[in-house]
């Protein structure tokens, strides 16, 4: 089934438009890479699908929820992963998960967090403050968090930076992993090499337009 | 249920970072400090004055250091992006809201709890036997403070000039909060019968009920675009 | 659909202020000249025939506000979001006028130019709630959040101002006789006609200028929508290869 469908988005700030009626269906199962140059709008696609803006004008599903008027059933569906790690720098790492598990009405066991921390690779620092955690770290700690969540959704706001080899490593297999399972994957990214390595589709959003590409595209060099 | 449940952890959150880092509290405590201190130089003050401005003077303490609080519950959230968390959390905003009042009420109640031994102290009030009367006008104020002083919070740590547009939005309209603490306070101070001003209680108990309705309400609107 | 409405009553607005403006010419000559001088208060009287009318009006424009705030947050319009800023901007310029006019009754009658009357003082908190109204908007840039606060802040003020009457009035009543206060003017049925006169005059003009300020409002929005417009051709088509 579709997981994820715009129906002519578009997006307005005041008198700049930054979307202009874009189409476009994930499907489950699926992951696509969404590239593009520096402020062409793929942050702000992803943050709309994130619920955290209203388009201007079309409308979106996610899971074949409205995504104005079903707000809480598209929100329990999807994950997003941005640039802030929306971590709570008093809290530990444990503590940090518990809170965002509880927000989303779930409330893992002491084994299950522990496998999360233990599958992103920051099993040792359980009980460090968010306060001593590194960039990448805290980006391990996000991943730990969607392995808990496993939503049907996931968004990804270029889910590379920050992040050594190893951890990009444990990024794509965890993709591989959630998509495996039925989940729809949307990133934006300007890694090439490693997105191809997990992603289905691909396409490119310069001008208003969304470009489809194939993934031999994602080898050669010019994109845009 | 997941309602009570988002609060309790809204609650416990809010605690527990300040209990580790014990900014918010500190800071109010010593500006509150500070306002009692100006205020003993502007008015030189016999006795009879001051039996006359103190409740004044409480409130206005209360109030100004309640702001500060107010205003870091909601800062408090921009760190790591977490405002954005909240907002595209599936949990029912208006659990959050109320999360966020009583984590705010308790922070102004402590502070002000620990205050006034020093108001007794510095303009030598006897006190001792409406103590839990004042414990009680405190919370009434206090949470219609909060009730409307979250909302606004919220509203105001999305915008630019945040820390002058706080108070600038809440003063006004907690007029009747500020009107029926004072004298509450007074009346509880002076030692009078409670049937001379017990309609300021309930005009305490009214704002606060309206306006927890009324914000729960709202809250979703400052949240969600 | 709702612009459409919005656009055929906008077409009457002339009639408003044709009426609006022939009321108070009516209302002002029937005060001034018509009407014989307060018994007590002597010509000063006259300027409640402005006094009160303004108040009047400014709380009719603060119940537009409500009811526009609320429509907005249903509908969310942006024309309706127009029509609560022109609602404000008016309400607080009516506020300010009575608040003048109430303190330039006093000076002459009571010789001070503030009087803490209960009415005085709740309009007093009025103007700053508008005039926070006001600033909050120019403090926010994306015109979605802005509209949705302001909103918010409309509708949130609007249930407070009996609860801030009342306290008010409680207030006065413990801490000031009664006479100084705007209690004390009686209205002979002389001085009646020309202030309902001028209270409708006034009312019909206040809907004249908030239908003129919300289509100011609106077409200044469109002409940066426009421009906004352009500007994105530009920026997009510079950014070619």
């Amino acid at each position: 089934m579709i997981a994820v469908r715009g129906l002519q988005v578009s997006k307005s700030y005041g008198h700049f438009q930054v979307l202009r009626d874009l189409s476009f269906e994930i499907a489950t199962g699926e992951c696509y890479a969404l590239f593009g140059p520096n402020g062409s709008g793929k942050t702000t696609l992803l943050r709309i699908l994130a619920t955290l803006h209203r388009p201007s004008t079309g409308r979106f599903e996610i899971m074949g929820h409205d995504g104005v008027t079903e707000r809480e059933a598209v929100r329990s569906n999807l994950l997003l992963l941005a640039h802030g790690s929306y971590l709570y720098d008093e809290l530990n790492a444990v503590e940090n998960l518990r809170f965002a598990m509880a927000m989303r009405g779930a409330s893992p066991t002491d084994r299950q967090i522990k496998l999360a921390l233990d599958h992103a690779g920051i099993g040792a620092f359980a009980d460090m403050k968010i306060r001593q955690f590194s960039a990448g770290m805290k980006k391990r700690l996000a991943l730990a968090k969607a392995v808990l969540v496993r939503p049907q959704v996931l968004l990804l706001d270029e889910p590379y930076t920050s992040l050594d080899e190893a951890g990009m490593g444990m990024m794509n297999r965890f993709i591989r992993d959630i998509v495996k399972e039925g989940a729809a994957v949307l990133m934006t990214t300007h890694d090439r090499a490693k997105s191809a390595e997990v992603a289905h589709r691909a396409g490119v959003l310069s001008k208003d337009v969304l470009r489809p590409l194939t993934l031999d595209d994602l080898r050669t060099n010019d994109l845009f | 249920m997941i309602f009570f449940r988002v609060i309790q952890w809204v609650v416990w959150k809010d605690l527990i970072s300040e209990v580790r880092s014990r900014e918010t509290i500190s800071s109010m405590f010593f500006f509150a400090l500070i306002v009692i201190l100006v205020f003993s130089f502007s008015f030189s003050m016999d006795q009879q004055a001051a039996r006359e401005l103190i409740s004044g003077i409480i409130w206005v303490a209360f109030a100004f250091t309640g702001i500060i609080g107010l205003g870091k519950s909601f800062s408090a959230e921009l760190q790591n992006d977490c405002l954005e968390f909240l907002q595209m959390s599936p949990a029912p905003k208006g659990a959050v809201y109320l999360g966020k009042v009583a984590a705010n009420v308790v922070f102004m109640v402590t502070v002000e709890v620990i205050l006034f031994p020093m108001f007794v102290i510095f303009f030598n009030l006897d006190v001792v036997e409406e103590l839990p009367l004042l414990l009680l006008i405190f919370l009434l104020g206090t949470l219609g403070l909060s009730t409307v002083g979250t909302l606004f919070s919220a509203m105001t740590v999305q915008i630019r000039a945040r820390e002058v547009m706080l108070p600038i939005l809440l003063l006004p309209l907690a007029v009747p909060v500020m009107i029926a603490a004072v004298e509450a306070t007074r009346g509880a101070l002076n030692g009078n019968p409670m049937a001379l001003y017990r309609h300021w209680l309930e005009l305490l108990a009214v704002f606060d009920v309206v306006f927890t309705v009324v914000s729960f309400w709202a809250f979703e609107f400052i949240m969600d675009s | 659909m709702i612009h459409a409405a919005i656009k055929q009553v906008q077409r009457y607005k002339g009639w408003f202020g044709t009426a609006g403006g022939m009321c108070i010419i009516a209302g002002v000559y029937l005060g001034l000249v018509g009407s014989p001088p307060d018994y007590y208060q002597g010509e000063v009287v006259r300027i409640m025939y402005v006094h009160v009318p303004l108040a009047h009006t400014s709380l009719l424009g603060y119940s537009v506000l409500f009811a526009s705030s609320l429509w907005y947050l249903w509908k969310r319009d942006p024309i309706v979001d127009n029509m609560c800023h022109a609602a404000a901007s008016l309400s607080a310029f009516f506020t300010a006028g009575a608040l003048l006019t109430g303190s330039i009754w006093a000076k002459p009658t009571w010789n001070t130019w503030w009087t803490w009357d209960a009415r005085l003082v709740s309009f007093a908190v009025l103007f700053l709630i508008l005039t926070g109204y006001l600033m909050l908007r120019t403090f926010i840039d994306d015109p979605e959040r802005e509209a949705r606060f302001a909103a918010v802040l409309a509708i949130v003020g609007f249930v407070d101002l009996p609860i801030i009457h009342f306290s008010v009035e409680w207030w006065r009543t413990l801490h000031q006789p009664l006479s100084i206060s705007m209690r004390g003017v009686s209205i002979s049925k002389d001085l009646l006609v020309p202030l309902i006169i001028m209270g409708i005059g006034f009312s019909v003009l206040f809907f004249y200028m908030l239908m003129v300020r919300t289509q100011m409002l609106y077409l200044a929005n469109l002409l940066n929508a426009k421009k906004g417009r352009l500007l994105s051709h530009a920026h997009l088509s510079k950014a070619e290869p």
